[in-house]
């Protein structure tokens, strides 16, 4: 099974940090490096289950690659719509980001929101009741994630690859639904298990 | 001490017109080339078709000459009589300033004519020149100030763009003057060139919609720099093409484009970086890793049958030397764009994982319009760097099975292999050729635009050196070319090292001697060269490029 998902938002929310703690359970410290154009990576998964393909496009923020990220949307299975907790504007361009995906992407993608950066306590200026009420409001699952600590990166593709997987399998019946109620599960008792 | 070249360039065409026998066809891969060997025929010259454009270094900066000669003369009539003062004790200040340089000694005719003119021209402008200064000054640190060259970006409505040092931000009144000079001497129909200080030069370019500055304090000359500036302008061409830069600014003249060239400002860094080391970006070539013959053809022909639809260019680079290259029939690529390729490659870390699809124009291929590049490496321990370039924007699996069955076929005949050990050297000392006194040398065969170079000598190892010895490479390639006065050959004696630049209708090549070495032992080491090149030359260079 070969989920294609897709990350998108701002540049310098932190999508390549995410994919890559994700992939490779690490954080990339130091420098910026900013994605050009879109990067394609195969990681899998071994779940208890199966063997889970992913196929990833790791998108550049920059306003100049719009056009070739909008090309590639309509293949995406998923979304992982993510804004960072540290700036403001990259939480306000979020409603764009939906119109876009809105425009192009396949009617019934699976879309997560996600708040990236959530270990800086000090620098956040986005509260995450704002982040769950917009969320509501679009009707999309959402999360707090870090790629610097790892806080529900795992658990963030786990959720769209289960939702994916139940999909393929039989015919969906409320999907959103399921997400939402095994999103906000997971999420509360990986929450004790951090504190 | 008189180094006079032009004595033994009686040598040369006599020896070479007893070289060379009646049929001509013989020596057109002669053995021993001379000097005298006509172009298609000098080391490294492929074999059938060359793969690139064919260029001059100068192509962009001659044609400007060219468009701004008349404009240059009218300035010099009309404020002469207005500046007739001050032009004649900067120009003397000037002409002092150049004997002084003569640590080294070259002649060219004419050569202090010349420079006159230059001055004369230059200072033209200079009535704005005080102004320029001294806001530098005022708005930053000394280490800021004494940076050895500044690059600069703006658009026509003076907005900062790019600056290689400092934030934007903080030099946007510093950018506001600099459009000022310009827009005050376009006022009269004019142009400004360059600004020529006390060590330093400030040179414009102006390419519309956008304005380039170089203040250097380097020996590089006013062509030189705006060469160098060519080379941003048309990076940052490439990451929006020329029309979207057009529309831009003709919908809205004060956009901040640091808002759509957001994340690119290493590379213009990068390329910056680049142009003060790489010889290739001097001489608009690029260099082969050295190869056996075998190795490369099955490399070679393995790009040629991983082909698609709208595939236009295969390359592959080891780092940023070139493995190989295929193209589309009657598609050739200019090695300006190959460089911007490079210095993509160069300064993205993040193809090192993934693949890559990402727009690219390339202006010298067409200004105006994207291809899109598929980037990616053939392993992650390697600098095995593979480019597919296509016009479809859709094409991203076609060219990433493309890959796949590139990557088949290497291993299938155990190229890949072969391709790694020789990776293991991808340089060659220079003690090759067997001639102790030469410690470095760049050699260019013009026809197939392509450069070989030895590694560096311990002595040029460390950066500062290395940009030296890069500097008096680009002064002497400066003086050879000089629109106005091209030279042939250029002795240069240094303290620490001699030089010799030599260029034909063939090749182009530079030499640097221990500073023991001798004017006769450098003419004859030419010859010597040329003859070892010859013997390597199918290891060195892409003799047979390929097309699909």
């Amino acid at each position: 099974l070969s989920l294609q998902v897709m990350l998108v938002g701002d540049s310098g929310v932190g999508k390549t940090c995410l994919l890559v703690r994700f992939k490779d359970g690490a954080f990339l410290a130091g420098s910026f490096i900013s994605t050009v154009g879109i990067d394609f990576r195969r990681p899998h998964l071994l779940t208890s289950s199966s063997l889970l393909l992913f196929q990833m496009w790791d998108t550049a923020g920059q306003e100049r690659f719009r056009s070739v990220t909008h090309a590639y949307y309509r293949d995406a299975h998923a979304l992982l719509l993510l804004y960072d907790v540290t700036n403001k504007s990259s939480f306000d361009n979020i409603q764009a980001w939906l119109t876009e995906i809105h425009e192009y992407a396949q009617q019934d993608v699976v879309l997560m929101l996600l708040g990236n950066k959530a270990d800086a306590t000090h620098e956040r200026v986005v509260k995450r009741e704002d982040g769950e009420k917009l969320a509501k409001e679009f009707g999309v699952p959402f999360m707090e994630t870090s790629a610097k600590s790892g806080l529900n990166v795992e658990l963030a593709f786990m959720a769209i690859a289960k939702e994916l997987k139940h999909r393929s399998m039989k015919t969906p019946n409320e999907p959103k639904f399921r997400l939402h109620e095994y999103v906000n599960k997971e999420m509360k008792s990986s929450g004790c298990c951090k504190s | 001490m008189a180094a006079d070249v032009h004595n033994s360039k009686v040598n040369w065409d006599i020896q070479n017109e007893s070289l060379a026998p009646i049929d001509k066809l013989r020596i057109e891969r002669s053995d021993s080339p001379t000097p005298g060997i006509v172009e298609g025929t000098e080391p490294g010259a492929a074999q059938e078709k060359a793969m690139f454009v064919h260029t001059q270094s100068f192509e962009d900066l001659t044609a400007e000459t060219r468009d701004t000669v008349d404009g240059d003369q009218e300035v010099e009539s009309c404020d002469l009589t207005k500046l007739s003062n001050d032009l004649s004790q900067l120009s003397t200040h000037l002409l002092g300033q150049e004997e002084e340089q003569g640590e080294a000694e070259e002649k060219g005719e004419d050569q202090k004519v010349e420079m006159f003119d230059e001055s004369l021209a230059s200072v033209t402008s200079q009535d704005s020149s005080p102004c320029g200064r001294e806001d530098i000054c005022d708005i930053t640190s000394d280490a800021w100030r004494n940076q050895r060259k500044h690059v600069f970006v703006l658009s026509e409505a003076g907005k900062p763009i790019y600056s290689r040092y400092g934030t934007e931000e903080a030099l946007s009144s510093t950018m506001g003057v600099m459009m000022a000079l310009v827009s005050f001497v376009e006022a009269d129909k004019n142009m400004i060139k360059s600004i020529h200080g006390d060590g330093y030069k400030v040179v414009f370019l102006r390419k519309s919609p956008l304005v380039l500055v170089s203040v250097a304090r380097t020996r590089q000359s006013e062509q030189e720099l705006s060469r160098e500036l060519c080379y941003i302008y048309y990076q940052i061409v490439s990451l929006l093409t020329i029309t979207q830069l057009n529309q831009i600014f003709e919908r809205k003249q004060n956009y901040d484009l640091r808002r759509l060239l957001a994340g690119s400002e290493h590379l213009n860094d990068n390329l910056l970086k680049q142009l003060d080391r790489d010889p290739g970006f001097l001489l608009s070539a690029v260099t082969c890793v050295p190869l056996a013959v075998s190795t490369r053809d099955i490399i070679t022909s393995s790009l040629q049958a991983a082909k698609a639809k709208n595939l236009v260019f295969s390359i592959l680079l080891a780092g940023n030397q070139l493995v190989s290259l295929v193209r589309k029939k009657d598609q050739y690529l200019h090695p300006m764009d190959l460089h911007l390729l490079l210095n993509l490659v160069g300064s993205s870390s993040s193809f090192r994982e993934g693949e890559g699809w990402t727009p690219i124009c390339l202006p010298k291929f067409n200004p105006s319009g994207f291809f899109h590049a598929h980037i990616s490496y053939l392993d992650s321990s390697s600098d095995l760097c593979l480019i597919l370039i296509s016009t479809s924007r859709e094409d991203f699996f076609c060219l990433s099975d493309c890959k796949h069955r590139f990557l088949e076929r290497l291993w299938r005949r155990n190229a890949f292999q072969n391709l790694l050990e020789a990776l293991q050297t991808p340089t060659y000392p220079v003690d090759l050729v067997g001639i102790p006194e030469l410690r470095h040398f760049v050699y260019k065969s013009k026809s197939s635009g392509l450069y070989t170079s030895p590694e560096l000598p311990p002595t040029y190892l460390v950066d500062e050196e290395q940009e030296r010895l890069m500097g008096l490479y680009q002064y002497l390639h400066g003086r050879i070319h000089n629109s106005r006065n091209p030279l042939r050959y250029i002795y240069h004696c240094g303290q620490r090292e001699n030089l010799l630049a030599w260029v034909t209708s063939g090749f182009e090549m530079y030499l640097c001697f221990s500073p023991l070495g001798t004017k006769v032992l450098a003419m004859n080491t030419v010859t010597k060269l040329l003859k070892w090149i010859r013997k390597e030359e199918d290891r060195l260079f892409i003799l047979s490029p390929q097309t699909y």
